[in-house]
């Protein structure tokens, strides 16, 4: 008799230990609750689905759920499933349900979801292509998903979103405004940026920088484009260039922004005084989603070699060649002008073409962050059109 | 008597009855004329307009005479005190013999003013230094018009100045004359260097080192032209020259550091930045030595080491957005993104600067290298110029002639 009554209490004695040890309480001594599912610490978002399991000999009257303290279900027999909408909200969340037994004892068990943490987002990255499809010279604009083909690194994905250009856009204007841009230069700039603010539409937001060798103006991000005209008006053209600095800062400026990003660079030459190299530049348009038009004022058909004390002639051409491959990289174009009066139609234009843009969205299915580059392809189905995006990413 | 040298043959003067006549206009008139810049590009016309009065040709000798004439009223301005009178009447001279279509001209006039510079220099060679000063300040100014399709002026004016340099210490051929002309000839290459006119500002640095070994801001001219020339090993050896010579000289230092980086000497160059950036001195020397440093950090793959650098930097400069995306850049590489995406928030927030950068004052050709020499100049033309009005002080043939043609 003996021998078994030992049993029995080191078995009870287990029963009570190990659900205290995986966040279970007991109320009862032949009764237990587990959370079979979410695990512990993972988080939550959205439908979700917790499962319960209770066991012992007694029966069970009902099992609750309760979110942050609130009832979020109520089930009166197993298999013990819940169902709720988490909502969107990146937070830790409090999961308790409650198992409430014939004898009118209860028993317990608790479970924690964690936020994400942001730099495990790259994990669960949409990404998106904004595809720009020229038939002639008009655009395609009567396409639609099943058209397009999207290959990373070769392998075909399946498109989650689709839409066209009428999604919000956030922008920087990155205005070149040294020395040589005095005068008629700097007016017409000033007119080609009103003309873009012009064309903005409610949800668009908008910064301006204003850059030589130096910050000379700089805005928030902000849908008011008074505030935006404002700081156009009051500023004055005066030394060197750095690109480099400036177009690095709007990248980095736009990266925590959601939806479409674009920076638009206007400058009438190439970077001469700037401490982050262009392959900085380079990788970080690679490892962002934002777009980089260039509007070349006078730019001609070729770029025109120099030395300073910086760089070589030689060291020079490379940046030049590396920050075109980081606009063509980026999905955007070079737009080469040659006079002022040509600005206000440039902004207008890389406005319009925004708006036709196709947005295409798919998780990679090959995510390693190993830093290495992923090639994208997007294919058309259609004879005779030129397609326009983002030629990869590097996976980071 | 002291003999000078001339180096250029004197052509004879041809008939020229357009030139001759606007420059008898330009002596006639100019004595009436107030006290003001002159910009002889702006209206060329004013001076080679015919003349009502006296018209017909003149003769080869009368030419020279008039340009003689002038040339001297015009020095005695200079001696005078009268600047702008001085350098734009001479501006103004030159610009209505002198024309690139006729190589010639640079000639004649290069014979009338040598003549007087004979006859001055002859009397006393002191007064070769504000005579040299008085065409270095022309030069300056053709460059700042930017006399564009005057190149055989600006070839002409800086021709002068150099003679005139070079003249002086090898006709006095004392330590003294030497230093001025070494200086005059620092502060031509430095105006030549402003204008990105590297080549000819190299002659100059290389001539005034000649004349004192011991002018830095020639050899800083010089090294400044080597780096931009891409010839590092040469811009080490100079800055090596100056360093040893001036070694509180930071901006040396610094173009030392960063042409030996350029050379594969890595550790040299971290070395003598990591110098620059703890001095004392906060400047823009400093502020320079820390973003290049944190970048040759950077290079060697030493992020931590590239952030604690421009942490210090940024501490010590908190109002420069550069160093702060410079952080940046280094922290998102090092993968804290939400830190650099902070700190680039932050630069949205500051107030625009207004002076040069750091980088700019680098890759620029600063008054201030060449100040020491230009003052240095100013006071020893100052000091000749009651010389020079006391050699004008004796009429010479061509005065006459040029009174007895205005008659």
């Amino acid at each position: 008799m003996r021998r078994p009554l030992r049993g029995s209490v080191l078995v009870l004695a287990l029963l009570a230990l190990v659900p205290a040890l995986i966040g279970v309480t007991v109320a009862h001594a032949a009764t237990g609750v587990y959370i079979e599912s979410p695990p512990e610490g993972s988080p939550i978002f959205g439908p979700t689905e917790v499962k319960v399991q209770v066991s012992g000999d007694e029966a069970v009257t009902q099992v609750e759920l309760f979110v942050n303290g609130k009832l979020m279900g109520t089930a009166a027999k197993a298999p013990y499933t819940f169902r709720f909408d988490a909502g969107d909200e990146n937070v830790k969340r409090d999961l308790k349900i409650v198992a409430h037994m014939v004898s009118g004892s209860t028993a317990i068990a608790t479970r924690t979801s964690q936020p994400v943490q942001i730099d495990d987002t790259m994990d669960l990255r949409l990404q998106q292509l904004f595809v720009t499809v020229t038939r002639g010279e008009q655009r395609a604009l009567d396409l639609g998903q099943d058209d397009f083909r999207i290959a990373d690194n070769g392998k075909e994905q399946k498109i989650v979103t689709f839409g066209k250009g009428e999604l919000p856009l956030t922008a920087v204007l990155l205005l070149d405004t040294s020395e040589s841009m005095q005068g008629e230069r700097l007016e017409g700039v000033r007119r080609g940026a009103t003309a873009f603010l012009q064309g903005m539409k409610p949800l668009d937001e908008a910064a301006v920088l204003m850059f030589s060798d130096r910050l000379l103006k700089i805005t928030p991000f902000s849908e008011d484009k008074a505030v935006i005209a404002r700081a156009l008006a009051n500023t004055q053209a005066a030394g060197g260039t750095a690109v480099n600095d400036f177009l690095y800062m709007s990248l980095k400026l736009l990266e925590p922004r959601l939806g479409r990003r674009v920076v638009i660079l206007l400058s009438d030459g190439s970077d001469v005084h700037s401490v982050v190299p262009m392959s900085d530049v380079l990788w970080k348009t690679r490892t962002g989603q934002a777009m980089i038009y260039w509007i070349q004022l006078e730019g001609g058909e070729k770029h025109h070699s120099y030395a300073s004390a910086w760089r070589n002639s030689k060291e020079n051409d490379k940046e030049y060649d590396s920050l075109e491959k980081a606009v063509v990289e980026s999905g955007g174009r070079i737009q080469r002008i040659d006079k002022v009066t040509e600005l206000e139609g440039a902004f207008r234009g890389i406005l319009q073409e925004l708006r036709e843009q196709y947005v295409i969205g798919y998780y990679p299915n090959d995510v390693r962050k190993d830093g290495r580059w992923h090639d994208i392809r997007v294919g058309v189905d259609h004879f005779g059109v030129k397609v326009r995006s983002r030629d990869g990413y590097v996976d980071f | 008597m002291i003999s000078i040298r001339v180096r250029i043959p004197h052509p004879r003067l041809p008939s020229c009855s357009g030139t001759a006549a606007a420059i008898i206009l330009l002596c006639l008139g100019s004595a009436a004329r107030a006290q003001e810049p002159v910009d002889p590009f702006a209206n060329p016309g004013a001076v080679t307009a015919a003349p009502s009065q006296p018209s017909g040709r003149l003769s080869k000798r009368d030419m020279q005479d008039a340009v003689q004439n002038k040339y001297r009223q015009i020095l005695a301005a200079w001696a005078g005190g009268q600047t702008e009178r001085a350098a734009g009447d001479l501006m103004t001279l030159e610009t209505s013999v002198v024309h690139d279509d006729d190589p010639g001209s640079r000639k004649r006039l290069l014979k009338a003013e040598e003549a007087i510079i004979h006859e001055i220099g002859g009397a006393n060679m002191e007064t070769l230094v504000p005579i040299a000063m008085l065409h270095h300040e022309v030069y300056r100014r053709y460059l700042q018009h930017g006399a564009k399709g005057r190149s055989l002026l600006l070839v002409h004016s800086r021709g002068m100045t150099r003679d005139l340099a070079m003249l002086y210490k090898e006709q006095s051929g004392s330590q003294g004359a030497a230093m001025v002309s070494s200086r005059i000839l620092t502060s031509l290459g430095g105006l030549l260097q402003q204008y990105a006119q590297q080549l000819p500002a190299a002659e100059m640095f290389y001539r005034a080192m000649d004349m004192d070994p011991r002018n830095t801001a020639a050899m800083m001219g010089l090294a400044i032209v080597y780096e931009k020339n891409s010839q590092y090993q040469s811009a080490v050896d100079m800055l090596n020259k100056i360093v040893a010579a001036d070694p509180a000289y930071g901006e040396a230092r610094l173009r030392l550091a960063l042409n030996q980086k350029r050379l594969g000497r890595t550790d040299e160059a971290q070395k003598g930045l990591q110098e620059l950036a703890d001095a004392r001195e906060a400047n823009w020397v400093t502020s320079l030595a820390a973003q290049e440093l944190a970048r040759l950090l950077c290079e060697k793959s030493n992020l931590g080491g590239a952030q604690k650098v421009l942490e210090a930097a940024v501490r010590r400069f908190p109002e420069d957005p550069r160093l702060v995306v410079e952080l940046s850049s280094v922290l998102d590489r090092k993968g804290e993104v939400r830190t650099a995406q902070a700190l680039m928030e932050k630069v949205v927030t500051m107030k625009p600067t207004t002076e040069d950068s750091s980088r700019l004052l680098y890759n620029t050709t600063r008054q201030e290298t060449f100040a020491e020499a230009r003052r240095f100049l100013d006071e020893n033309a100052h000091s000749r110029l009651s010389l020079l009005a006391e050699a004008l002080s004796v009429p010479n043939h061509a005065t006459i002639a040029a009174e007895r043609v205005g008659s």
